[in-house]
């Protein structure tokens, strides 16, 4: 993996950009779908079976995840209150971190997945940095961008993503956008729901039901949990 | 040094398919990937990910499986809740790849599948087909998905090892199993330290241990057997310790874990033997009060209960609270002012909730149509799902000789026949007159007197009243200033409570382990009572049971067998046994010396102590043991204050002579054994077990090994574990009910018991038929669940009319009544026929073996307190000791997951919660690190400042701070075990526990009406840092 990340730096230092555009394979009936995810936050119970489930299936390395369920402690006049919020990429209509590849690696498909072709990544890096939702990484083990792709491996075989099928709470809904009948078309009609960072005007593709707007405009909302989180950290590799 | 998860999956994402031929599948592995991404993308963007286990035919639904994997339905083991888990294998690594839940299972899917689903079909429901997957996902919690390392982790020990050195040096050498065998059997010099008696001489069933106290039982009472919780496996080491070995020292874990919990709920239900609990019917109910439990946060069954939860979240009009000393999430902000949090001063819910029933009485908030029913007839003819004792007269003078007891016909008339005698006595509604309790309402308050047969007059009051009385003690003021709850509060928790009918339910679970444990939890449970809520659509449940399995069933008896002992004796730590009946309490009145208190607490009603135990035996009181085995159970790490109270004596071979422990792991227990056994972890093992609770149709949850065993094999195949050792052990000994004529069929043939499968795989016999036969499986669907890999040992053990109906319950995971079977009309249909116990004459009429005196025999309010009846409040006072101690239960963790890779990549260590106001007083600051003081130990860790927990409460989470699984290094021979950089971070708040200042022979400190361990508000003072 390593020779071949040098190898693909040395080829764009040498001619600027390598293009190459991947070939959307698309049969007719999956162009009518478009994935996307409904998030009930009163489901939601802060497990992190899909935050352990989808490392586990996408064989994440440790220390990185593609989703994860940070929990928050809310102060407001009723005292403080408990607020898990699950995070994923959010496969956005108008992807900030697609435009910003030199090598075209990450792309949408036709049903809506922002997806990185792992052959093409770079790993320079700018995917990582123009997403506002911390949902890119470059992973530590295959050294390029990292994302999830909403189990794309899965929904094509006719299954669900991993996180949705051990949602313990059932908070996780998926499924196509595009289809009325749809569990997460009839959520997003018979609720009130939001996207995370609107001022991104990003056009998420993960619908929340029941998110506080002190967590939707940023997500990296402290929290003594987070902050302890760091120190111990820190404090873990000065002692290692 | 660390495993990572890389390294744990190695070899598990290869593409093979060679296996593809040999199942007869026409798609080869690598054909299977053909999808709709062609293969190059697919490489690149999932080239990680592992490979889907079957796929779903877009048009037809129809699932095709992956010839490389294989499905199979167990039970998880990552805490004690035993969900069906759907397991996920790599067929030719043997590798576990990823784990779900099992759809069948009502443990892990609202609602499970019917039973009859083929298990073909079981796969469509599951996935993206028509949206299947969504209403009817079946789920594993975080943990559970993170508890496959435990297969894999090099932590494990898979050879039985010897110890060196000193006990606990954490020097071993391996040594064969019959080398094991024959050791722990008869005993000899086994380590130079001079002659250990084995197992052999141990047993005997004839000799008193103890001529001055001959009701401690025979010899052999001194093996003391220390297993875990009911994890599915208990039963064929009961059949080994209890019936065949014949001690009666074979324990739970209950009494660490959650006995005052359902001790309250036994007192309340009339049956303290068994134990039953209930839990709210979640799916219904329209208020709940959750005390000192935090569904969704914790609990048992945890899982369901959280999905539970989260559907009731989405259901119009239903609202609960959270009383807890630490904000969890129990609670849920999204859901707004329909949930709350009331935070309390540990060990003070009784004070809130004595509040709340003083309150409900007063304003006669109560059920007074169901309460004024004084029997099962008078119930039903009222139209009630259950009953209570309210209105039954209870005889009100603790030193009167039948003080504390029911006031039965038989005392008031002579001369009529025996279960007449027995029947209470209440006043019929309107006249007052004195009636048996029978088809008619009766009065609900009276204090009185009457006079007997004898002539004698007695008080007498009904139970309701008794409650009253209890109740009043104190004023809502009194009762809010001793538990921080302001009394509006209070008031608006019982108005709440008593607003829905019977849709409303009371629970409570393990933060009612302090000292007052049993009358809290008993208040708290109480509250159900007085809306009659049991058996009720929206009310409470006490389960739906489970098939038979081990009992005497419709195929085997695994329980009973030619030569079983009865066993005899007092508990090796005075559980279950009154102490009025013992030599020591006789020889006192003999000698006119006060009898009180005793030399440490006995519980007359209780069950065996098991968490006093290892003290016990090596304080001696009631006596010493000569060998213990421990298995699967780490009392160590898991009583509060135990590490410190035994540590200097359980390493001295004089004191405790041999202790075998049987574990996959080292744990702070078995680190001072002299033989460890190695065990399969629970994907590899056999077994049965039904839901703890929360489950109301019936249950039977199946553990088979959907993979190979990694312990090491015997020459005749078997695999080490426990099963094989108490067999090998017993068939050395020559004891009844092992070898080859053991186990009798419902013909009366006798059976061998030669391997564990020839237990488990009979008990599955009488799963399969119980209540009417399963179908048979057939080949194909054996294929796909995986239990083709045993059909051998099906077809090989069980008769032929039986094999394929076990393989049928097998592929389903186990056996489980259909969930629209749940209720007829609007009561369950599995409903709970005693009656709810305003008083329970046992406990009235019992003596607390340190004071003397009777307890009172309805809920009532106390502080914690000492065994001589101190209040902890002043011997530690708060000027002093500021804080509380409590430990909370994790979501991630339990006390079995140290060294887990994936759970540790998470949050590798708790830390000390503090309410911000205590923080600011002390100048602490989140990260702080900290030292807390208690009068049992010192920890030191990082301080987590929250709004989030009570004023005067230190919060720990529960599942940290290991010295062992993993947290240390052990040389096995010379080889080097090495421990896992994380795996002892952070802090266990046991370590804080401490042993009763007031007992002459030491224990851990317990509640004294039932001895559960006080692990909560343990006092403290902390210091920070610098």
């Amino acid at each position: 993996m390593a020779s071949r990340r040098e190898f693909l730096k040395l080829a764009l230092a040498g001619s600027g950009a390598v293009v190459t555009t991947p070939v959307a394979a698309a049969k007719a009936e999956e162009k009518s779908k478009r994935w996307g995810m409904v998030v009930d936050l009163r489901k939601c119970i802060g497990c992190q079976a899909c935050t352990v489930a989808c490392s586990v299936e996408n064989q994440v390395p440790e220390g990185q995840h593609r989703t994860a369920v940070p929990v928050y402690e809310l102060d407001g006049p009723g005292g403080p209150s408990q607020a898990a919020l699950p995070r994923l990429c959010n496969h956005c209509d108008e992807p900030p971190c697609i435009p910003v590849c030199p090598v075209n690696a990450t792309f949408k498909t036709d049903q809506g997945n922002v997806v990185v072709d792992a052959e093409q990544c770079v790993a320079c890096g700018y995917c990582v940095q123009a997403c506002p939702y911390e949902a890119r990484f470059i992973n530590h083990k295959t050294g390029v961008a990292d994302k999830c792709t909403f189990c794309i491996h899965r929904t094509d075989m006719g299954l669900l993503p991993a996180c949705v099928e051990t949602c313990v709470g059932n908070a996780r809904v998926f499924g196509d956008l595009n289809d009325p009948g749809s569990e997460v078309r009839q959520l997003i009609a018979s609720h009130e729901t939001k996207g995370l960072r609107p001022e991104f005007k990003t056009g998420p593709n993960v619908y929340y039901i029941g998110l506080d707007d002190k967590l939707a405009s940023t997500v990296s909302v402290g929290g003594g949990a987070r902050d302890l989180r760091q120190t111990n950290q820190s404090a873990a590799h000065e002692e290692a | 040094m660390t495993i990572s998860r890389r390294d744990i999956l190695q070899g598990a994402t290869a593409l093979g398919a060679a296996s593809a031929a040999v199942w007869g599948f026409a798609e080869t592995g690598k054909g299977f990937y053909k999808g709709l991404v062609n293969e190059a993308k697919a490489t690149g963007i999932s080239a990680g990910a592992l490979p889907p286990e079957y796929k779903v035919d877009p048009e037809t639904g129809e699932a095709v499986l992956n010839p490389d994997q294989r499905v199979s339905y167990t039970m998880c083991m990552g805490c004690t809740s035993v969900c069906g888990i759907r397991v996920r294998v790599d067929k030719a690594s043997n590798d576990i790849l990823r784990v779900a839940g099992n759809p069948y299972s009502p443990l892990s899917t609202n609602p499970h599948l019917p039973y009859d689903t083929p298990v073909k079909d079981a796969l469509t429901r599951l996935s993206a087909y028509e949206e299947a997957g969504l209403v009817g996902r079946s789920t594993a919690c975080g943990r559970g998905n993170a508890a496959i390392a435990k297969q894999a982790s090099k932590e494990r020990i898979l050879k039985p090892l010897k110890r060196v050195g000193k006990r606990g040096s954490g020097q071993w050498k391996e040594i064969s199993w019959d080398q094991l065998i024959e050791e722990t059997v008869e005993g000899g010099d086994l380590f130079g330290e001079g002659h250990v008696e084995g197992l052999r001489a141990i047993r005997d069933l004839k000799t008193p241990l103890d001529p001055e106290n001959p009701e401690f039982g025979p010899k052999a009472n001194q093996l003391v057997v220390i297993p875990p919780f009911k994890n599915g496996r208990l039963m064929i080491a009961a059949r080994f310790a209890k019936m065949a070995y014949g001690t009666r020292n074979f324990v739970g874990h209950r009494s660490y874990c959650g006995l005052s919990m359902r001790a309250g709920y036994a007192a309340m239900m009339d049956n303290l033997k068994k134990q039953p609990h209930l839990k709210p019917d979640y799916r219904h109910a329209k208020y709940m009060l959750f005390v000192g439990t935090a569904p969704g946060n914790a609990g048992n069954p945890y899982k369901l209960q959280g999905t539970l939860m989260g559907a009731a979240r989405d259901r119009e009009g239903v609202k609960y609270a959270v009383v807890d000393p630490v904000l969890t999430n129990a609670q849920n902000h999204a859901f707004g002012s329909s949930n709350s949090w009331v935070p309390i001063r540990p060990g003070t819910d009784g004070a809130l909730v004595m509040g709340m029933i003083r309150w409900i009485l007063e304003n006669e908030r109560f059920d007074a149509k169901f309460l004024s029913q004084p029997s099962p007839a008078a119930a039903k003819a009222a139209g009630e799902a259950s009953w209570s004792n309210a209105t039954h007269l209870v005889i009100d003078d603790p030193e009167h000789l039948l003080g504390g007891r029911f006031l039965r016909q038989g005392m008031l008339v002579e001369g009529l026949e025996e279960a007449a005698q027995k029947t209470p006595i209440c006043l019929a509604k309107g006249s007052g007159e004195l009636i048996p309790a029978a088809g008619s309402e009766a009065e609900l308050f009276h204090e009185g007197t009457v006079t007997l047969a004898d002539g004698t007059t007695v008080p007498v009051a009904t139970s309701l009243s008794l409650l009253r009385r209890e109740a009043t003690r104190k004023t809502l003021a009194e009762y809010s200033a001793d538990c921080g709850v302001p009394e509006e509060r209070i008031v608006s928790l019982a108005q709440d409570f008593t607003s829905v009918g019977k849709q409303a339910a009371a629970d409570c679970h393990g933060g009612t382990m302090h000292t007052s444990g049993f009358y809290t939890a008993y208040a708290i449970v109480m509250l159900n009572t007085l809306v009659g809520n049991l058996n009720v659509k929206g009310g409470t449940t006490a389960g739906g049971g489970r098939f038979k399995d081990v009992k005497k069933g419709p195929r085997y008896n695994l329980l009973g067998f030619p030569g079983k002992v009865k066993v005899k004796g007092v508990d090796a730590a005075r559980g279950g046994f009154s102490y009025e009946k013992t030599s020591e309490f006789k020889r006192l009145v003999a000698a006119r010396k006060n009898p009180y208190p005793a030399k440490a607490p006995w519980h007359a009603f209780t069950q065996p102590m098991g968490a006093q135990w290892l003290l016990s035996i090596l304080e001696g009181y009631p006596y010493h043991a000569k060998a213990v085995i421990t298995w699967s159970s780490n009392p160590v790490y898991g009583v509060a204050g135990l590490d410190a109270a035994i540590k200097e004596k359980i390493v001295d071979p004089k004191i405790l002579p041999l202790f075998i422990s049987i574990d996959p792991f080292i744990n702070e227990t078995s680190r001072y054994a002299d033989y460890i056994v190695p065990d399969r972890v629970f994907y590899e093992a056999w077994g049965w077990a039904s839901a703890w609770g929360g489950v109301p149709t019936r249950i039977s949850t199946a553990r088979w090994p959907v993979v190979e065993p990694k312990t090491a094999q015997m020459p005749d195949s078997r695999y080490m574990d426990m099963d094989n050792y108490f067999i090998d052990v017993a068939k050395r000994m020559g004891l009844p009910g092992f070898g080859d004529k053991a186990i009798p069929d419902s013909d009366g043939n006798l059976h061998p018991l030669h391997r564990p499968e020839d237990f488990w795989l009979r008990a599955g016999a009488n799963v399969a038929f119980d209540g009417g036969a399963v179908p048979e499986s057939n080949d194909e669907d054996m294929i796909v669940s995986g239990v083709e890999t045993i059909r051998s040992l099906l077809e090989k053990t069980l008769k032929p009319e039986e094999w394929r109906r076990v393989a049928y319950v097998y592929n389903r995971g186990g056996r489980y009544e259909d969930a629209k079977d749940t209720y007829r009309g609007e009561v369950f249909a599995r409903s709970y026929k005693k009656g709810m116990q305003i008083w329970n004459e046992t406990v009235g009429s019992t003596r607390d073996s340190m004071t003397g005196e009777k307890f009172v025999g309805c809920p009532t309010w106390k502080a914690p307190s000492l065994a001589n009846g101190q209040p902890v409040d002043d011997r530690y006072p708060q000027v002093e000791w500021p804080f509380r101690v409590v430990s909370t239960k994790s979501q991630m963790r339990s006390s079995s997951t140290g060294g887990n890779p994936y759970l540790d990549d998470l949050k590798f260590s708790n830390a000390i919660a503090l309410n911000s106001e205590d923080a600011e007083k002390l100048s602490i600051k989140t990260g702080d690190w900290i030292a807390v003081e208690s009068p049992g130990g010192r920890i030191t860790g990082q301080a987590l400042v929250r709004k989030g927990i009570a004023t005067g409460t230190i919060g720990i989470e529960h599942g940290y701070g290991h010295k062992e699984m993993g947290a240390r290094n052990h040389k096995i021979g010379n080889v080097v075990l090495e421990g896992l950089s994380t795996a002892g971070a952070g802090i266990n708040s046991n370590d804080l526990g401490y042993a009763d200042p007031t007992c002459e022979k030491a224990v851990v400190l317990a509640d004294p009406v039932v001895g559960s361990i006080a692990r909560q508000a343990l006092p403290a003072k902390i210091t920070r840092l610098t």
